[in-house]
């Protein structure tokens, strides 16, 4: 074994075997990045990394109305996440504790919708609430009840996010329901706790780890969401993806939209370490 | 003990052995691209080059991996080859000003022998006759691309809600008419929308504008996009108006009306307005593609060669009818090409009032102060969404 870690003066045998997974993450993470980064700093509208760096870009967005943008992705990631968290936590009770043998085939039903992608599951809402279409066109001539159509409004972007980001929610919260050992349970109901207490002191905040787990990953990729304001919203709400995706194509301005990917990067970030400081992920875990 | 950093030190071997192999591999599949050229061919395009009906008979013929992308907008394609994908791509299909007035002067692509491709406009619609000005240098001594799908592109109509002749006669206007607030929606093609937007303001789009016209211009985006029920793809405009949720879009033209109309709905249609802002008081605008080849270092031979296989009278009729949208081609100028079309075809390409239609319409160009206009169009979009 001794010889095994032999290192002398180079690297150590760990690191030297690490090597290949850190190039690897470097060249495939880093150093995209690092270009999106650099690029925010470029005159706007070049198209390479040789020039002189300017805050221009920057400028120009705090100048100008993205903050229309981060508002809206901000807001509706901040809405679906809560939605999400009422919706699944009964969901993901029953999952753990309810359901029994049901329990696998509920989840692969959960699951199933992952397997398509997210553009024709979206189109699919599409045909279904489209006017004349599958809702209101039955509605329509079974019951002669005419409505008017929802779609392409800010409610169906709300619906389309929570329909497609309710799996990012549901199964991390069903593992940390299922992590809550029921002798805990029956100890809080043998001491008088009432259902409500046994809820709030003992459930929440051992489940904790897996609902933050799960209100995490469902809010930064609720933020990045672009589709469902696109195909069920009619482009209703410019989310702040849109606005990047328009100064990389119709714009041709690779640096506004570097900077606006830069920002919405920090702002996310800011966000979720802020949250970690609040609930630090290491002491719900357990590991301290 | 000893198990779990063997095995842990195994796999890390056996990964290391398998990066290299594949940097290995990677790098010989390149080499081997390299020297293979004469059987690749990479082309960036509109939809329809991309569909099999197109490039199968050609790989098959030509025992070539033929890779075709397919992207809907012109700026993006142009951006890949600016990102230094000149290397990768061999040929690229983008709307006519881009190959004469970007690309030739950034040296993205490289003529055509003259010789070679001339004569195939002499078979052309009359429009196209050589020598054919977008598929030409400044100059109009190089050959820079060759011409096939085109159409006039202005706005489409439900004409159970609004008659083509009303829609012809009222022309840009319709948007800006508060009554029909909320009854329109607008395709997601932001360069043509800066067009139509000018138009729906007054001016022409293709000129530098002075500083009333970008305000008319701003004012105008704004009351647009308000009054947009919906901004979409082609597919969501067509099924918002055979369904009902609106009665007219912007921008639209045979291009994206045709497959509605295709599919039996002949009441979308395409509509170029009898009068407008343009030049010699035209309303419609037309695109005509022009196909050029990259200016690739190691430009595969099959570029041309594939150049001169959509000329073919049938290869026209499929790239006309390729998956996707549906449009008349230039070849259709040639009999043998025209007799293909069915009657039905022709009906969906409103074959009827093709040649009207473009003569009503400018051809597509360049917007001198594009980026100006596009940026006040993107900020009222996002200023209408705020509510």
């Amino acid at each position: 074994m001794a010889a095994l870690h032999e290192t002398g003066k180079g690297l150590s045998q760990g690191a030297r075997n690490a090597l290949p997974l850190l190039i690897f993450l470097l060249v495939g993470f880093a150093a995209p990045l690092l270009a999106v980064i650099a690029y925010s700093f470029m005159p706007e509208r070049s198209f390479g990394l040789v020039h002189s760096p300017t805050l221009i870009n920057y400028a120009g967005i705090f100048t100008g109305n993205s903050y229309i943008s981060f508002g809206w992705s901000l807001s509706f990631a901040a809405f679906t996440v809560c939605i999400l968290a009422v919706v699944c936590y009964p969901i993901a009770y029953g999952l753990s504790r309810v359901f029994g043998r049901w329990a696998p085939l509920l989840t692969l039903l959960f699951t199933i919708p992952l397997f398509v992608s997210e553009n024709v599951r979206l189109y699919g809402w599409i045909l279904f609430f489209i006017k004349n279409g599958v809702l209101l066109g039955t509605l329509k001539s079974w019951f002669g009840v005419e409505l008017e159509s929802w779609l392409f409004t800010r409610g169906m972007v709300l619906l389309g996010m929570v329909y497609v980001y309710l799996p990012f929610m549901l199964f991390p919260m069903t593992l940390g329901v299922s992590m809550v050992p029921n002798e805990t349970r029956e100890a809080a109901r043998d001491l008088g706790a009432s259902r409500f207490q046994v809820f709030r002191e003992v459930e929440l905040p051992l489940s904790m780890p897996g609902i933050m787990i799960g209100l995490l990953l469902t809010f930064v990729l609720a933020v990045g969401a672009i589709a469902e304001a696109k195909v069920l919203g009619g482009q209703t709400i410019i989310p702040i993806t849109h606005d990047i995706e328009i100064a990389f194509t119709y714009a041709q301005n690779w640096p506004l939209g570097a900077a606006l990917a830069v920002l919405l990067m920090i702002v996310v970030g800011t966000l979720v370490l802020l949250v970690l400081k609040r609930f630090d992920l290491d002491a719900i875990l357990g590991r301290r | 003990m000893l198990k779990s950093p063997l095995s842990r030190r195994n796999f890390m071997q056996r990964s290391t052995a398998l990066a290299a192999a594949f940097a290995a591999g990677g790098k010989f599949t390149i080499g081997e691209a390299e020297a293979a050229r004469e059987k690749e061919l990479n082309i960036l395009c509109w939809e329809g080059y991309n569909s099999a009906q197109v490039l199968d008979p050609f790989r098959q013929s030509k025992g070539a991996t033929v890779k075709a992308e397919s992207l809907t907008n012109d700026p993006t394609m142009i951006n890949r080859l600016r990102a230094g994908e000149t290397k990768v791509w061999d040929l690229i299909n983008v709307n006519n000003p881009w190959a004469r007035k970007i690309m030739l002067p950034e040296g993205l692509i490289k003529p055509l022998d003259r010789a070679a491709f001339e004569p195939y406009f002499e078979k052309m619609m009359p429009a196209f006759k050589a020598p054919y000005k977008w598929a030409m240098d400044d100059k109009g001594e190089q050959l820079i691309g060759m011409a096939q799908r085109f159409g006039p592109y202005s706005y489409v109509v439900n004409t159970d809600k609004i008659s083509r002749e009303a829609a012809e006669d009222q022309g840009w206007s319709l948007f800006a008419d508060p009554a029909n607030a909320k009854k329109y929606g607008i395709l997601e093609s932001d360069d043509w929308n800066v067009f139509n937007i000018c138009c729906i303001a007054g001016f022409d789009p293709f000129k530098v504008h002075s500083d009333d016209e970008v305000e008319k211009f701003t004012e105008t985006a704004k009351q647009v996009f308000k009054g947009a029920k919906l901004v979409g793809d082609i597919a969501t405009m067509n099924q918002s108006l055979v369904s009902g949720e609106i009665d007219f879009h912007m921008t639209g033209g045979t291009y994206s009306a045709s497959p509605a109309r295709a599919d039996g709905a002949k009441n979308i249609r395409a509509i170029t307005p009898k009068s407008g802002p343009m030049e010699g008081g035209k309303g419609g605008i037309s695109w005509i593609e022009i196909t050029s080849t990259v200016n690739n270092p190691e430009l595969s031979p099959l570029a041309t060669e594939f150049l001169h296989y959509v000329q073919d009278p049938k290869t026209a009729h499929v790239v006309a009818f390729a998956e996707g949208t549906f449009n008349p081609v230039a070849q259709m100028g040639n009999k043998e090409c025209f007799d293909l079309f069915t009657a039905d075809e022709l009906d969906a390409i409103q074959w009827d009032s093709l040649e009207e239609e473009m003569a009503r319409s400018v051809e597509y160009d360049i917007v001198p102060d594009y980026d100006k206009l596009l940026d006040i169009m993107t900020a009222a979009k996002k200023e209408a969404s705020a509510g």
